[in-house]
This record gives C-alpha cells, sequence and structure tokens, in this order.
C-alpha cells in the first residue's frame, strides 16, 4: 500500500528484533538479490505478517527503479514500513556492514598475498573468475528483456550500448551519456515485453 | 584524491545505475581512465573481494575506496553504496504507486539494457589483465556455466578459481 507514513505495525516489533532479521537474512543468503529479497519475503510477509502484499509488491517494484543497489533500496523501503527512518537505517546497515568489513579485510591483507607465489596463483584464478563473474552479471541483466517479441529490438538496445561505449572509436560516448541516451530513447520507444 | 571527491565520485556511478554490477562502467571511467587513481587489476580484484561475502555486488566499492584511501576510502566507497538506497523512503512518501506506469517500466528496461552493453564493454580492459592463457579461460568461462546455467552463488566460481590457480601451480 502506498503510504503517507509508515504502515502499523500489526506484532509489537523492536529496532533490535528488525535488525536481527537483516542481519540473519542479509549475511546468510548467497545468490544476490533476488534470491535475499525471496527470503524476506518469507521473513515478513509469509511466517511473520509483518507487511501486507500490497505493501510488500509497492516496495519491490519501487525498489528496481530506485538508483543504486535495489537489494538495499528494497530493504530501506520495507524496514521505513515497518519501524521510519531508524528501522531504514538499522536493516541497511545489518545488511551491508557484516559483509563490508569482510571485504575491507580481504582487500587490506590483499598486500600481503602478493608476495606469495602459491597466494598469487590462487589470485590468478580469483581474478578469472571475476571477469565470469562480471560477464555472467551482463547475460543476467540483458536475459529478462530478450522475449519472442522484443529479441530485435532488446538487441538493437544493447548492441548500440556497446558500440557506443567501446573505447578508442570516433563514436565513443562516456557511459553516463550512454545511459541518458538510453533513458530518452527508453521514454520514447517501447519495447514489447 | 580527497575522500569527498572519491565519495561524489562513487556516488555518481551509483546514482546512475540500477544494480551493484552497472556501476563498474563509470567507476572504471572515472578512476581508472580520467583520475589513474586505479588500476584495471585493482579494479578486477575489487569485484572479486565484493564477491566473497553474501552482500550485495555494490560492496566492490569498499574496495575500490581502500586501494585508493585506505581505510578512509573504503569508508567514502562503504557511504556511496548505502546512500541512494534511501531514496526510496521519498519515493515511496510522495509517488506510491504512480511510479508503475510502462513508460517508466519500459524506460527503465532500455536503461538495464544499455548498462549491461556498458557492463561487456568494461570487462573488456579487465579481461585483459585477469586473462593469461587457457587456463584462466577455462575458469571465466566455467564461472559463466556456473553462474548462468547451474544457477549456483558466485562464492563457489572465488573459491573454484583460486582453487584451480593453486591446483595448477603445483603440477606446472
Amino acid at each position: 500500500m502506498a503510504t503517507a507514513t509508515p504502515s502499523p505495525v500489526p506484532v509489537k516489533l523492536s529496532l533490535f528484533r528488525l535488525f536481527l532479521v537483516y542481519l540473519k537474512v542479509g549475511n546468510l543468503t548467497f545468490g544476490g538479490g533476488d534470491p535475499t529479497m525471496a527470503a524476506l519475503q518469507t521473513e515478513m510477509v509469509a511466517s511473520r505478517g509483518w507487511i501486507s502484499d500490497r505493501a510488500y509488491a509497492l516496495v519491490y517494484t519501487l525498489a528496481r527503479i530506485t538508483p543504486g543497489t535495489n537489494l538495499l533500496a528494497f530493504c530501506a523501503g520495507t524496514a521505513w514500513e515497518l519501524l521510519g527512518w531508524p528501522g531504514a537505517i538499522a536493516a541497511v546497515l545489518a545488511m551491508t556492514v557484516p559483509a563490508a568489513l569482510l571485504v575491507l579485510w580481504v582487500t587490506a591483507h590483499y598486500a600481503t598475498l602478493q608476495v606469495h607465489p602459491f597466494a598469487m596463483a590462487a589470485l590468478g584464478g580469483v581474478l578469472a573468475a571475476a571477469v565470469g563473474i562480471m560477464i555472467a552479471a551482463a547475460w543476467q541483466l540483458a536475459r529478462p528483456s530478450f522475449s519472442r517479441r522484443s529479441w530485435i529490438q532488446a538487441g538493437i538496445v544493447l548492441a548500440v550500448a556497446v558500440l557506443l561505449s567501446f573505447p578508442g572509436t570516433r563514436i565513443y560516448l562516456t557511459p553516463l551519456r550512454v545511459l541518458g541516451l538510453a533513458a530518452l530513447v527508453g521514454l520514447l520507444w517501447e519495447i514489447p515485453a | 584524491m580527497k575522500v569527498w571527491l572519491l565519495y561524489l565520485i562513487l556516488m555518481k556511478a551509483m546514482l546512475t545505475c540500477f544494480s551493484g554490477p552497472t556501476s563498474l562502467p563509470v567507476v572504471h571511467h572515472d578512476l581508472v581512465e580520467k583520475y589513474h587513481v586505479l588500476s584495471d587489476k585493482q579494479l578486477t580484484t575489487a569485484v572479486a573481494a565484493g564477491r566473497l561475502t553474501p552482500g550485495p555486488f555494490g560492496l566492490y566499492l569498499v574496495s575500490v575506496g581502500y586501494f585508493i584511501d585506505g581505510t578512509p576510502g573504503a569508508i567514502a566507497g562503504f557511504l556511496a553504496l548505502i546512500t541512494p538506497a534511501f531514496l526510496i523512503i521519498p519515493m515511496l512518501f510522495y509517488l506510491g504507486h504512480r511510479v508503475n506506469k510502462p513508460r517508466i517500466r519500459n524506460a527503465v528496461r532500455v536503461l538495464t539494457l544499455a548498462s549491461a552493453g556498458l557492463l561487456l564493454t568494461t570487462t573488456i580492459p579487465l579481461a585483459r589483465v585477469a586473462i593469461q592463457g587457457p587456463l584462466t579461460i577455462g575458469i571465466a568461462l566455467g564461472t559463466f556455466v556456473l553462474l548462468v546455467f547451474l544457477k549456483r552463488s558466485t562464492i563457489w566460481a572465488i573459491v573454484g578459481g583460486a582453487a584451480a590457480g593453486m591446483l595448477f601451480y603445483l603440477i606446472a
């Protein structure tokens, strides 16, 4: 439900309890945004009834069009529905702080690893895996737009974005300009679902 | 580079994308190509470090920030990651269901497609650093298959890549 103020919470919910739910789901669910949002849906809608299906669906939709990381916007939105701004801040911190500390630790020890040939061999494999991760991310972003009715239009948009962003060519545009152009095209040219 | 400038650059990258990986082209353009404060190898390492955890993809910004300016840079990266998430609150407050219009959804679809194209282009210079022979080609392809077709978590790709690298080192 679109609300001018956060939804009334059907059960007594403390900030700490909310923090623990996001901490558990956010830091124990591997696989990215969609599995984590599905796990939160189980926790908050199906199991506890904290949020209505309608409010959940609205936050889910809005999170998709909020700039930045959809998952964090989703967490901020659902927690705001429950406990306002303190809830939103607690949820986002619960989702990110433990993982961010782990990333910081790994990066800080990167220089130490560089002096060990065995560790560097492992790192070489990890960097190659990171390339695969990026190509897979591009595939997963583009795939839902390629349906039987839309593959030509989707293919044109994808190919034009690649061509325009290819460094060293005469038609090169910065990523920001490519995105601006895409937003304009998206408002004027409808791609069938 | 000043920490506030780093924060603004990383924020700009996050504000112009609709998911963690799609911020990569802007980060690469600004920090690698324009300001020369980050190398392709560091950016690729940051992506790998970010995927070691179950958190969102955008956590690589913490690693990017650390490579550029140590702990203050990491904090700037972390804040740039989380700040845009709170934009959903004024959207819930003022817009509600009005934003659920076909034209807006279509614009987001085209933006997402363009972001995928930008991500592919950004991967090219990073692949030049990371792909050094048949083993690394195999690891990159194996990762793609693992994530796209077998639907496994990225943590297995990272662990598998590290294991393959170490195994090859022991054998060679």
